[in-house]
């Protein structure tokens, strides 16, 4: 589904982040991507979701190179994944419900349909109750959950997360982690930034970042 | 093609939104655009006013030909017969000395005996009025009727409608650039207030972009904003200038008497208030889309 082949990445008056990173994602799995701050988890989570492109190497998406795609074709591309971000990145300025529907609305989704389906995002997060609250009234996690309902509103066949439990006591961060691991048990692929892999006894695949290289880039553990 | 008008109709929604978030900055802006759009249509206006009122009275321009006293029947008849062949000349008006005077006295109300004058003193004249305005038409034309025999003096009394037409041709030049200016001036202020509404919205724009957001979709409700800023504003700008022929026209009523005739402001047409909505809701959507795309390029860049 997604292939990494040599890729290299590095920022403008900076030293390289990554260095010949290789690996393949195959459709339906949970991948953790691990490693200490800095390690560059941040930068391979932008790169699978075409938010950085590489410096070298060759990114590849169900068969199609992205270096081949041109800049109309890429935002079609991205509405492909569910993202959430480090820093949620939700829009203060309106309530809960209008931070869901936003991907609805970029996907021109019919307003019936909207409704049907942003209630069904709030309710599988929890906050079915709050969606005409403001996120700033909404607690860290509660925000968390919000960004997940954004992410999983449009039905992405990929969900993406960056440290999404950075914050977060145990208690949510356990509540947010059996989101993910619900989404993966039907079908969506999950790719989630953390610090350490899970602890929990479930099956994944870890890309563990050490030195800017991928530390186990041949043989995917699997618990 | 519904999904295309839908995504517009969202987009326009989204602009009014945003304008009623903002209204008082929106309409401060409305009002800018208005009153700097009322300056060279005010201009307009009046050249308009003035170009018609110099058009009416070139309609009447003629030259007056006074005829020698002494001047013969058949001489009066040449004269006649020339002037008529002549193709500057539109009409051609006899007026005898008698018939002259006549008026003359009814006018003043007097009679010869009270004005103590024993003859007539006014001479047969040719009112003729002109096709052309042209200076050397004219000059060529004055001298040919003074080669005349019988013909005592000529006067042209078109100068001034020519220095006129030339000012109002002079300030309508002047009008031209002064809207071009103010049409740059207008494309500045639009752009910079669409740049601080992309600073405003910037949160909006940066994660519509990362959850796949076009271009077009963020650009939409900035544009339609500069279309609605464009409209507002010449729809003050018409308010104004009706505002201006209104008040105009009441004073003109009030010194009808003094002035010895009644000059009203004519308003524009419906056809040009039309064109004065196109230009400023054009300069609302140039400005707002090189605004909006200049903030865009450089997400682009910086992603």
């Amino acid at each position: 589904m997604i292939k990494f082949n040599n890729i290299f990445k590095k920022f403008p008056g900076d030293s390289s982040v990554l260095e010949n990173i290789n690996f393949e994602i195959n459709s339906g799995e949970l991948v953790f991507v691990t490693g200490s701050s800095g390690a560059g988890k941040s930068t391979l989570i932008k790169l699978i979701s075409v938010i950085e492109k590489p410096t070298s190497g060759e990114i590849i998406f169900e068969n199609q190179k992205l270096s081949e795609l041109n800049s109309i074709d890429m935002p079609y591309l991205r509405r492909r994944f569910g993202m959430i971000f480090q820093d949620h990145k939700l829009l203060f300025d309106r309530n809960c419900f209008d931070n869901v529907s936003l991907p609805l609305l970029i996907d021109d989704t019919s307003s019936v349909d909207m409704n049907r389906r942003v209630r069904a995002a709030l309710n599988k997060v929890g906050l079915l109750d709050k969606e005409k609250m403001m996120p700033v009234t909404l607690s860290g996690g509660e925000q968390q959950r919000l960004a997940i309902a954004r992410a999983i509103v449009s039905r992405p066949s990929i969900l993406i997360a960056d440290e999404p439990t950075g914050n977060l006591d145990k208690k949510y961060a356990d509540e947010i982690m059996n989101i993910f691991y619900s989404f993966q048990q039907v079908g969506v692929t999950v790719i989630i930034s953390s610090h350490e892999a899970p602890s929990s006894p479930i099956k994944y695949k870890e890309l563990h970042l050490a030195n800017k290289v991928l530390a186990n880039k041949d043989v995917p553990l699997l618990s | 093609m519904f999904h295309y008008f839908h995504n517009h109709f969202q987009a326009l929604i989204r602009a009014f939104i945003r304008i009623r978030y903002n209204l008082i900055p929106s309409s401060i802006m409305i009002a800018i655009i208005g009153i700097t759009l009322c300056l060279p249509a005010t201009g307009y206006l009046i050249i308009k006013n003035a170009a018609q009122l110099s058009s009416k009275i070139e309609y009447e321009a003629q030259i007056s030909i006074f005829l020698d006293k002494s001047i013969s029947k058949d001489q009066i008849e040449f004269i006649d017969s020339t002037l008529k062949q002549s193709k500057h000349i539109q009409a051609v008006y006899f007026e005898p000395k008698l018939k002259a005077w006549e008026k003359l006295q009814t006018k003043l109300k007097l009679n010869s005996l009270d004005a103590g004058i024993s003859e007539n003193p006014l001479p047969d004249a040719f009112f003729v009025t002109l096709n052309s305005l042209e200076g050397n038409t004219i000059e060529d034309l004055n001298q040919d009727i003074q080669t005349l025999e019988g013909v005592h003096e000529v006067i042209i009394d078109s100068g001034w409608i020519k220095k006129l037409r030339t000012i109002l041709y002079l300030v309508e030049f002047i009008l031209i650039i002064l809207g071009s200016l103010l049409g740059i001036v207008l494309t500045v202020i639009i752009s910079n207030t669409i740049r601080l509404q992309t600073l405003t919205y910037q949160n909006e724009i940066q994660v519509s972009r990362l959850i796949g957001a076009t271009n077009s979709f963020i650009q939409r409700p900035f544009i339609y904003t500069g279309l609605f800023y464009g409209l507002g504003g010449s729809i003050i700008n018409a308010g104004i200038l009706f505002a201006i022929t209104d008040i105009f026209n009441r004073i003109a009523y009030k010194f009808e008497n003094i002035l010895g005739g009644l000059f009203l402001l004519h308003n524009l047409s419906i056809k040009e208030y039309l064109f004065f909505t196109i230009i400023s809701m054009s300069i609302g959507l140039l400005a707002s889309y090189y605004s909006v795309s200049q903030h865009l390029n450089k997400l682009e860049k910086n992603i």
